[in-house]
């Protein structure tokens, strides 16, 4: 609805205001005045007097058919001459005892006279005047309901509500009871004005309403600030009468009577034509009211015609409804901190789940993910340099926007606690438009300043999620009988337009849940990150401590080892020592002093396979072979050995200096420990698609290409397996089948896995050894 | 080959070892050229040396790599970013075939890189092939005719 401001024109200007007079001029239910509508509900009759004479300054156009008087003839009367001296005493007392300012208070009974029932009489107080109603009674011969008990009973239920749910659930059955309507709703008011039928109770025949949102403007703003004043809003009889009060204006003073606490008070007409646009045909409405401000309304409605609802049962319904008001806090307070606890401990688990799969992507991949920890249509990680989604969510082009716009929200400058929330996005960031559907709402959370990385949650267009009331895809435009007003269809349009672009609101409770949720990760990053720093300072150290070992170990240790060979070579050469037990011990010395050095030169060559970093390229195998063959040739000094290829190896991703030492290495095991006379070596593969059973491979390799190696040399014994990789262990004496260091088998092993590889064997004595590996190198160093 | 020479080569030796400059000087006996020796235990110690030994235009240097103080990279540095010593041929003598080792020195200028082997006779004959090269072979920068061609 449009807002106007106060100093608009009206077409009643200049005029008191009376709804019968002026109410089918209105075009805009925020400029009716609710307050004072010069008129009340024609089923009872009222009586404005001056407090210290009690004389009649205004009064009802009806009092004839229930008082017995024009209100014409009682104007500057006595209310004697209304009520009786019985009821004038009666009347007085109360003024004179009773808390009456803007508190309408039941007086006592009028009998019943001539063919006018028993009329109830509630006085108040408002301006300095006092404001006398009458109404019928309804009681019955059988006599009341103890409405106490009813109450208390009512009460006790309340208390035991477990949700918010629930407790409105209660409060709408307890109120159809008491009441006897036709249907009781509970109406809630969200952040941004907008309705939504929360609970309902109502007769099985009727269509439920629950769950249906209605445009802020159903129920204006005059007609809320009404509600924070009183607790109860009688209409018995929506078609029903009205009756202008006479004079419309307070003679002493010339204002027109704030009806605000009458329960006569004439319903407002924009009021009573929604009502009839829903077939409603009597009403009573309380409020729920929270620290002032108005939560929702308790809506009963009846569909059977006029219904009127007496004093007592409506001071029942006004007590439960402060009730309700109370309880409604409390109720919702365990329900938030139902909720809290719920985002909190989903929000641990999230923690949990990255800080042991050792990253944030498991908050968007993982269960429960982001999604789950809040309620919300999906959900956004930047990390690592990189979205990762979970639910409904913009495109990645469109994350990548809105994270630039995002740096330089001032919000994000708050030290304590940098979050940014809001349930229309678009209306701050326009190129939002393009995805109000899944992003209206937005909260973002920054993991790091400088990285920008943020953590993001998106709600949806409100009108996406919700149902609203009257749906005009359903029914036809239906004009109301003072034109297109409040009728169904314009009712939606309006409710179109002040939801569009906008989301559900997000609550208190989830943003310091997501503020929470943030500080959590941010530990989790920082410790991690620490982690790593140290774990790299460790790594560093202990890579600068191997090169201050390869030193020690190259130049340190050989020196000496130098210098003794030198000495035992002189000595030897020295033809003072003939003895030729001394000349062979001489010799040893240079012997051990040589193995010593070429121990060093393994070491030395191990620690570097260990740490330089590899080239992996797509490489030709068959060349690699070659050249391997060519490098082993080259040392052999006996016959040559049968090498065979069967077929052509395939191209694979790897080193190929290095990949040709694992070459090398098997190809020269493979020649050294043979003692056939014609030595064989067959290299060959088998391609992922092919059997691997044969190969007895270890778990992993499957689905790779496996290279073999297969010679008809002297075996291995099964036992030694695993020790032929050990860093010089040696399976035979130290001058065997050709000598060496005993590195070769562990060095391969090392460039295997430096290849994410693997490599086993199979081996029968004295038949041949067939080694297998597989290479899956990664693309680049 | 021994040839006889007016002036004798002048060669600066870095070395902290007593055992490998011993192993030197019988190279140098060996290889039979006229040589004046001059040893420094230390990179530092090195330059000076050759500082001044410059007015004699030293004919090569061995550069011992690891030597406590300035040590041979410092001084292999230092030498060829001088104006009067960087023309003077250094040949790095080392126990590391580290490759950054053997990278750093060719890229610092230096004239030779070899491996000291520690089987001796290994070893003296690196040193005797070196010094024949660069005392019969190799023309230095001096201008003067090595030996060879006289």
């Amino acid at each position: 609805m449009i807002r106007t401001t106060p100093v608009r024109p009206t077409p009643w200007d200049g005029q008191p205001y009376s709804i019968k007079r002026h109410g089918v001029t209105i075009t805009n239910c925020d400029s009716e005045p609710v307050q004072t509508p010069g008129c009340v509900q024609a089923h009872g009759a009222m009586l404005v007097l001056r407090p210290a004479d009690l004389t009649v300054l205004q009064a009802s156009e009806n009092t004839d058919r229930l008082l017995g008087h024009r209100a014409d003839t009682l104007l500057n009367k006595s209310v004697q001459v209304a009520i009786g001296s019985d009821g004038e005493a009666r009347l007085k007392a109360f003024f004179a005892t009773e808390p009456t300012d803007r508190n309408p208070l039941y007086a006592f009974t009028l009998p019943p006279r001539n063919d006018v029932p028993p009329l109830d009489v509630t006085a108040h107080t408002v301006d300095g005047v006092a404001v006398v109603e009458f109404e019928a009674t309804g009681r019955t011969e059988a006599g009341e309901p103890d409405y106490y008990a009813l109450v208390k009973k009512t009460v006790t239920r309340l208390q035991s509500a477990k949700t918010l749910q629930q407790f409105c659930d209660l409060t709408s059955d307890e109120f159809r009871t008491l009441t006897g309507l036709d249907r009781v709703v509970i109406y809630k008011f969200h952040a941004d004005g907008h309705g939504e039928v929360f609970a309902e109770s109502k007769r099985a025949d009727l269509d439920p309403w629950l769950g249906l949102h209605y445009p802020a403007g159903d129920i204006p703003e005059p007609a809320r600030e009404v509600f924070k004043q009183i607790w109860v809003r009688p209409t018995p009889d929506v078609a029903g009468e009205l009756a202008e009060l006479v004079p419309l204006t307070n003679p002493d003073t010339g204002r027109p009577l704030t009806m605000t606490h009458c329960a006569l008070r004439g319903a407002s007409v924009m009021y009573t034509e929604y009502l009839e646009n829903m077939k409603v045909t009597a009403g009573l409405t309380m409020p729920i009211r929270r620290d002032g401000e108005l939560w929702g309304l308790i809506a009963c409605h009846h569909y059977a015609g006029p219904k009127h609802v007496p004093y007592q049962v409506r001071a029942a319904c006004e007590f439960l409804a402060q009730v309700v008001s109370l309880q409604y806090q409390a109720a919702e307070e365990r329900e938030h901190l139902v909720y809290r606890l719920k985002l909190d401990g989903t929000h641990q688990q999230l923690l949990a789940q990255a800080a042991r799969d050792g990253g944030l992507a498991s908050m968007t991949e993982g269960r429960p993910s982001l999604l789950d920890g809040m309620a919300a249509g999906g959900a956004a990680l930047y990390h690592h340099d990189r979205w990762w989604r979970v639910g409904t969510t913009p495109s990645e082009a469109q994350l990548d926007a809105l994270g630039e716009w995002l740096n330089d929200r001032p919000e994000f400058a708050s030290p304590t606690r940098p979050l940014y929330a809001t349930d229309s996005l678009a209306q701050q960031c326009p190129p939002a438009a393009a995805f109000t559907d899944v992003a209206s709402g937005l909260v973002a959370v920054p993991l790091s300043r400088l990285n920008r990385n943020w953590m993001l949650w998106f709600r949806p267009e409100t009108i996406q999620t919700v149902n609203w009331g009257g749906n005009p895809h359903e029914k036809p435009t239906v004009p109301g009988p003072h034109g297109p007003r409040l009728t169904p269809r314009r009712s939606f349009e309006l409710f179109q337009e002040s939801v569009r672009g906008r989301s559900l609101p997000w609550l208190a409770v989830e943003l310091d849940a997501v503020a929470r949720l943030r500080m959590l990760v941010m530990e989790l990053v920082v410790s991690r990150a620490e982690r790593l720093a140290d774990l790299n300072a460790d790594l560093t150290h202990s890579n600068e401590q191997l090169d201050a070992f390869n030193y020690v170990a190259s130049h340190d240790l050989k020196e000496p080892l130098r210098g003794i060979h030198k000495y035992a070579h002189q000595l030897l050469e020295d033809a003072v020592i003939v003895d030729q037990d001394h000349r062979r011990k001489l010799s040893g010395l240079m012997r051990l002093a040589l193995r010593m050095d070429s121990l060093l030169d393994s070491l030395l060559h191990f620690s570097r396979v260990g740490r330089v970093a590899l080239v992996t390229e797509w490489t030709d195998l068959n060349e690699v072979v070659a050249e391997s063959i060519e490098m082993v040739d080259a040392r052999r000094s006996e016959g040559p050995p049968e090498i065979v290829v069967p077929r052509p190896l395939p191209h694979a991703l790897c080193d190929r200096v290095w990949c040709r030492e694992i070459f090398v290495n098997l190809l020269s095991n493979a020649l050294k420990y043979n003692d056939k006379p014609q030595k064989r070596v067959e290299v060959g593969f088998i391609a992922p698609d092919e059997d691997h059973s044969r190969s007895g491979c270890p778990e992993g390799s499957a689905g790779h290409t496996i290279y073999y190696m297969r010679d008809n040399g002297i075996g291995i014994p099964a036992r030694h397996f695993e020790q032929i990789f050990k860093m010089f262990k040696r399976l035979h004496g130290r001058d065997d089948y050709g000598g060496g260091t005993g590195a070769g088998l562990t060095i391969v092993q090392k460039l295997i896995e430096r290849h994410h590889g693997r490599v086993w064997l199979d081996s029968t004595v004295a038949e041949g050894t067939t080694f297998y590996f597989t290479l899956q190198g990664r693309v680049g160093t | 080959m021994p040839v006889t020479r007016q002036t004798p080569f002048v060669l600066v030796i870095v070395e902290d070892s007593d055992e490998d400059f011993d192993t030197v000087q019988e190279a140098v006996d060996r290889a039979g050229f006229p040589v004046e020796v001059f040893r420094a235990a230390t990179g530092g110690d090195g330059l000076t040396v050759l500082r001044a030994q410059a007015p004699n235009r030293p004919t090569l240097v061995l550069m011992d790599l690891n030597t406590c103080g300035v040590d041979g990279r410092e001084a292999l540095a230092a030498i060829k970013v001088d104006p009067a010593l960087k023309c003077v041929p250094v040949v790095v003598l080392s126990t590391s075939a580290n490759p950054k080792d053997i990278g750093f020195c060719y890229a610092a200028g230096a004239n030779a890189y070899h491996v000291k082997p520690v089987r001796h006779p290994d070893h003296v004959r690196v040193l005797v092939d070196l010094l024949t090269y660069w005392m019969s072979r190799a023309v230095l920068p001096s201008g003067e005719r090595t030996a060879d061609e006289k």
